[in-house]
């Protein structure tokens, strides 16, 4: 579903991705791992099209189309969905407002019909229990006053509302306690399907207690350095990321 | 004794406590009293100055005359009678000193009660001190050192003798000759000032310091400032002001010039505690000051801080011109007001350049009856793509018989710009007040302690030895405003 | 009014035009504005505008200022002397305008609806009697150049809300001045929504004048192409435990100018004072302009007084944000404009009327996003 070959990428002139690899088939669900300023965030966000993240070198195929040709909304709609590490808080946009317009929005690129108001509202209501999302945080403006938990929520929310290809979880264990995190676990494994690939980008390997990868990928200094299945993530846990790292250098 | 009866008699005596209110006794060499044509030949003639020099004068004053004193400021003062005052002062027989044995022991006292390290304990304090009483340059020191590097630190009177060509190039460059009424005046009759010239590439290997301290009565102080960072170099100057007491108002309109090239940073910090006036509002100095930077180069930077304790009237806008590229502007300022003190003081940011940054942080205390207004210009104009510039301006109330007011102007052309500005305006925390006493601090030192706090951003602004100094300030100006 | 005092009120304001002559940009106040090039060789003009009443509430008494005889209520409040040079030029330089007043103590509840139309200058007065309460929504009709004077007074615990939507006007000058007196616990919410014209002033002076007296001023404006539109407030705290709150927002497209400049003096000795003032303005055009003026004059010290003002463009991340979502660009601009002035319309309490500023934003948004 997802081909990385040779991705070079430069933030501000920077080169931070030198030659990233990766490959991602539906069904599947992988692992990055890897030290701050790895260049994790800037792999999330350049497959999710933030401007100002270059590519340099290098190629993304999603589904066998070129993944950078297309702006940030159009990779929403073909099912690209990047659950972000810091959410953006919008006052004056009611969390409600924001999930319908999201949703009719890629479901026109897509040549869908609209989902009326009130057919939305009953989407979400039944998605937002298991997820513990109330009724009072929908009528909130987008984010804003939410705790780190219900923020993290809301992202796995609209992952479950959107239905993507693709999802990519970028941190989103952090600032999490273990009860929110496990929640928010439960949710993403609860979206796990044959037909979906998921990239979960994460600093720690407590995350991928509770989802657990097939198959799990060590980012160092801009490339994969090492690639192994769920027991590397236990092997990085004991030795420290130093340990991988300087063998593989 | 109640507080209340404690703050009064404190308040009483604090017409005692202007430190550095002696007077110096000197013999002066003056001008005869006025302003005229005559007056500037007079100046001009004093100082030796070339041709150009005097014509450059002559030609501010005709502009003078035909102009009139700016009203807008939030200053009220009787009118300055121009003609009732000297313009020119010296210290009768003083020319070139080879050292520093042959300068007046008196005028050493005068600074050893300032506090101004200009003998041995300069060289462990590594500060050079070019030391203007009244109008003319007595010592200069650590020439020799700047010397190797390069660096020109000398009276502007010596720079228009010695390195005519920098004079011409700068001067007036940045301030210009009919910029505003007090500048011109400055202009016309600049007696003395400073001169600053670091080379390309050079670390200037010290802070530069200059004292300034008007001495005899009924003198105007005119000092000129230009300082000129050359490429890639970088320097740091300090300047520091005292007036003695003295029953009538006397006039300091001073010019000072920033200049730095692509590069360049220039980092100028002002601790100003000229006489305020006593309890009444009698007498203090009257500052109409003209401070300009220009950060003519690419990525050049200019920083001032001012710590604003003096004067009875200050009207003050130490500004930046960012016209270089991704040039740095910076305003620090501390603005303390009390008794009948008033101030009016702030910055303009003129950001011309693209990716150019200005950052501006006003603390002002009011106390007594005075009157303390900021008054700040930020401006983005068409072709400053992405300028930011972000100001925080907070006001403190002691009593409720002065008066504490922002005047922020905010004008963006350019879409891509950002401009943040915060104000708020809040009296002394009664609650800290209270923690302070009941921990055992006394009230004025209570107050000290947390203005201190109030102030603390820009504080760490300045260097070590003036930030020691400053901190004192802050205290003895405000000693006995809570009651 | 007995004709010899109009004639001394209209003397004494036509005195001050005199002396001050028409406003430029030389004038501080004035700066941002230059109505003396706006209005060109055609000056002030001394032609009387219209109003329209459009619809007067059972229990709202009306008078006509230009007929003879008036009660009481219009002789003790109509035209204090002023030297505001705009609001004596309304009251010089006119013949006439309308009085309203709501007795002591009557609950309006339909909406009363002012509208000032027409070239040339204009009156008019509101009077709230002690615990009155009124909805006001004035109207604001094209037309080359007007300029209107409008007093206001609160009497104790009177209440009114007051919406004012200055339609896109092309190349009209249009030009307000009211003026606000608030006593002990009356309570004003002001709000002003305007999409510019050539010159299009608003200024509103507020003067609270009894304990626990409020005012909460808002508004919005969206200008395209080369619109211009200034709000200048002055709200004056003259006595102890009063409370204001200011929060404007300007989105400027093409070479349209937003102007905000607010004021906010705190007299002597009106301790417990609150205060707090916001202006933020987005500049959308390549050669848009926005400037801010927000002041403080503060002369108690148990106060508590802040303000903040804002110019930039739309937050990147936000617009990332929604995009990444599958929210097309533009509607995603659209969404954080509304979102942007959202605040402020909010401060509208009456729905209909709120309703109504958010309709008329949404097709200026159109335009300008």
């Amino acid at each position: 579903m997802l081909e990385i070959k040779n991705l070079h990428v430069a933030v501000d002139g920077k080169e931070i991705l030198k030659g990233l690899n990766l490959s991602i088939g539906a069904g599947e669900v992988h692992a990055i791992m890897g030290p701050n300023g790895s260049g994790k965030s800037t792999l999330s966000y350049v497959l999710a099209g933030r401007a100002g993240y270059d590519i340099t070198q290098g190629s993304i195929a999603y589904n066998g189309e070129d993944l950078a040709a297309l702006a940030p909304e159009e990779r929403a709609a073909k099912g690209v969905f990047l659950a972000m590490q810091y959410p953006v808080e919008i006052p004056g946009v009611t969390t409600m407002t924001f999930l319908k317009t999201a949703l009719n929005s890629q479901r026109r690129a897509r040549g869908e019909s609209d989902i009326d108001a009130v057919g939305v509202l009953k989407l979400v209501r039944a998605k937002a229990k298991t997820l513990n999302v109330s009724e009072e945080m929908l009528k909130r403006a987008l984010n804003v006053g939410f705790s780190g938990g219900e923020k993290k929520r809301l992202e796995i929310l609209q992952m479950a509302i959107f239905e993507p290809k693709l999802a990519i979880l970028d941190e989103t264990d952090s600032g999490l306690d273990i009860d929110a995190l496990r929640l928010v676990a439960e949710g993403v494994n609860a979206l796990r399907d044959p037909s979906r690939a998921m990239l979960v980008i994460t600093h720690y390997q407590r995350l991928l207690d509770y989802i657990v990868p097939d198959r799990i990928h060590v980012l160092a200094k801009g490339r994969i350095v090492a690639e192994g299945g769920k027991e590397l993530a236990l092997e990085l846990e004991a030795k420290g990321y130093e340990h991988i790292v300087g063998q593989a250098a | 004794m109640s507080i209340a009866a404690e703050t009064k008699s404190q308040v009483a005596e604090l017409g005692e406590k202007y430190k550095y209110g002696f007077v110096t006794d000197i013999e002066m060499e003056r001008a005869p009293k006025g302003l005229s044509e005559d007056t500037v030949r007079y100046i001009s003639a004093k100082k030796g100055e070339p041709d150009w020099m005097l014509e450059w004068r002559l030609g501010a004053f005709k502009r003078w005359q035909a102009m009139t004193e700016p009203k807008w400021a939030r200053v009220h003062y009787p009118k300055i009678d121009y003609q009732n005052a000297y313009y020119y002062a010296a210290p009768k027989n003083t020319p070139k000193k080879q050292s520093l044995d042959e300068v007046d022991p008196k005028l050493l006292e005068t600074y050893k009660k300032l506090g101004i390290p200009l003998h041995e304990q300069m060289a462990l304090a590594g500060v050079a001190v070019d030391a203007v009483f009244d109008s003319v340059s007595v010592a200069t020191t650590f020439k020799e050192k700047l010397n190797e590097a390069g660096v020109i630190f000398c009276p502007i009177s010596e720079a228009i003798r010695d390195y005519p060509d920098l004079v011409k190039k700068y001067l007036g460059t940045v301030v210009p000759v009919t910029d505003n009424y007090f500048a011109t005046l400055n202009s016309a009759v600049f007696s003395d000032g400073t001169f600053v010239y670091v080379p390309k590439g050079v670390r200037c290997p010290m802070e530069l310091s200059t004292y300034f301290r008007i001495n005899a009565s009924e003198t105007g102080q005119f000092e000129r400032t230009l300082i000129i960072a050359d490429e890639d170099s970088y320097v740091s100057y300090l300047e520091g002001c005292t007036a003695p007491k003295r029953d009538e108002n006397q006039l300091h309109a001073a010019v000072v010039e920033l200049i730095a090239l692509d590069n360049a940073e220039i980092k100028y910090s002002t601790v100003q505690n000229w006489y305020p006036g006593d309890e009444n509002g009698l007498g203090g100095i009257f500052n109409f000051v003209t401070k300009r930077g220009d950060c003519r180069g690419k990525k050049s930077k200019i920083s001032w801080t001012q710590v604003e304790t003096g004067s009875a009237i200050t009207w003050k806008y130490p500004s930046c011109i960012l016209r270089g590229d991704e040039s740095v502007g910076e305003f620090y300022s501390i603005a303390i007001a009390n008794h009948y003190q008033q101030a009016d003081t702030g910055t303009k940011m003129i950001h011309l350049g693209a990716n150019t940054r200005s950052r501006i942080i006003s603390k002002g205390i009011s106390a007594g009856k005075a009157q303390n207004t900021y008054r700040g210009l930020v401006s983005v104009y068409g072709k400053a793509k992405n300028a930011r510039n972000y100001t925080q301006c907070d006001s403190l109330l002691i009593g409720g018989d002065c008066g504490a007011h922002t005047v922020p102007y905010i004008e963006s052309r350019n879409k891509t710009a950002r401009i943040e500005h915060e104000a708020t305006t809040s009296k002394i925390a009664e609650d800290q007040l209270f923690y302070c006493l009941a921990r055992g601090i006394p009230q004025d030192e209570a107050v000290s302690l947390i203005v201190n706090g109030f102030c603390r951003e820009v504080l760490q602004q300045l260097p070590m030895e003036f930030a020691v100094e400053a901190q004192k300030l802050v205290g003895i100006s405000l000693e006995g405003s809570v009651g | 009014m007995t004709l010899a005092l109009n004639l001394d009120r209209k003397a004494a304001a036509a005195a001050v035009v005199h002396s001050h002559g028409v406003p430029h940009r030389r004038i501080e106040e004035w700066k941002y504005s230059d109505l003396k090039s706006a209005l060109g060789d055609q000056g002030l003009g001394a032609v009387t505008a219209e109003w329209l009443v459009g619809n007067l509430p059972s229990g709202v008494e009306m008078f006509d200022l230009a007929w003879p005889n008036p009660p009481a209520w219009v002789m003790n409040h109509f035209a204090r002397p002023t030297q505001n040079v705009m609001r004596a030029a309304s009251l010089a330089l006119s013949a006439g305008g309308v009085a309203l007043r709501v007795p002591a103590g009557a609950q309006i509840a339909d909406v009363l609806k002012l509208d000032f139309n027409g070239p040339g200058h204009v009156r008019g007065l509101l009077v709230l009697e002690e615990g009155a309460s009124l909805t006001l929504a004035e109207g604001v009709g094209v037309a080359d150049f007007r300029n209107v004077g409008f007093e206001i007074v609160l009497g104790e615990g009177a209440a009114l809300e007051h919406v004012r939507i200055s339609p896109e006007a092309g190349d009209a000058v249009l030009v307000e001045e009211v003026l606000l007196h608030l006593a002990a616990r009356a309570h004003y919410r002001g709000h002003f929504a305007g999409f510019g014209s050539k010159l299009s002033r608003m200024e509103l002076e507020v003067s609270l004048e009894g304990e626990g007296a409020q005012a909460h001023l808002s508004g919005v404006s969206v200008l395209d192409g080369k619109r211009h539109s200034d709000v200048t407030t002055h709200v004056i705290h003259r006595v102890v435990n009063t409370n204001s709150t200011q929060l404007f927002k300007h989105v400027a497209g093409g070479s349209a100018r937003a102007v905000y400049q607010g004021k906010v003096t705190v007299a002597k000795g009106a301790d417990g004072s609150d205060s707090s003032q916001t202006a933020k303005a987005l500049l959308l055009g390549e050669a848009a302009e926005a400037d801010l003026k927000p002041e403080l004059e503060i002369f108690a010290d148990d106060v508590k007084c802040a303000h903040g003002a804002a110019v930039g463009d739309l937050d990147a991340e936000s617009l990332f944000y929604l995009r990444a979502r599958g929210i097309p660009e533009s509607q995603a601009r659209g969404l954080l404009l509304q979102a942007f002035l959202e605040d402020a319309v909010a401060e509208i309490v009456h729905t209909d009327q709120r309703e109504l500023v958010r309709t008329e934003l949404l097709t200026a948004l159109k335009a300008v996003a």
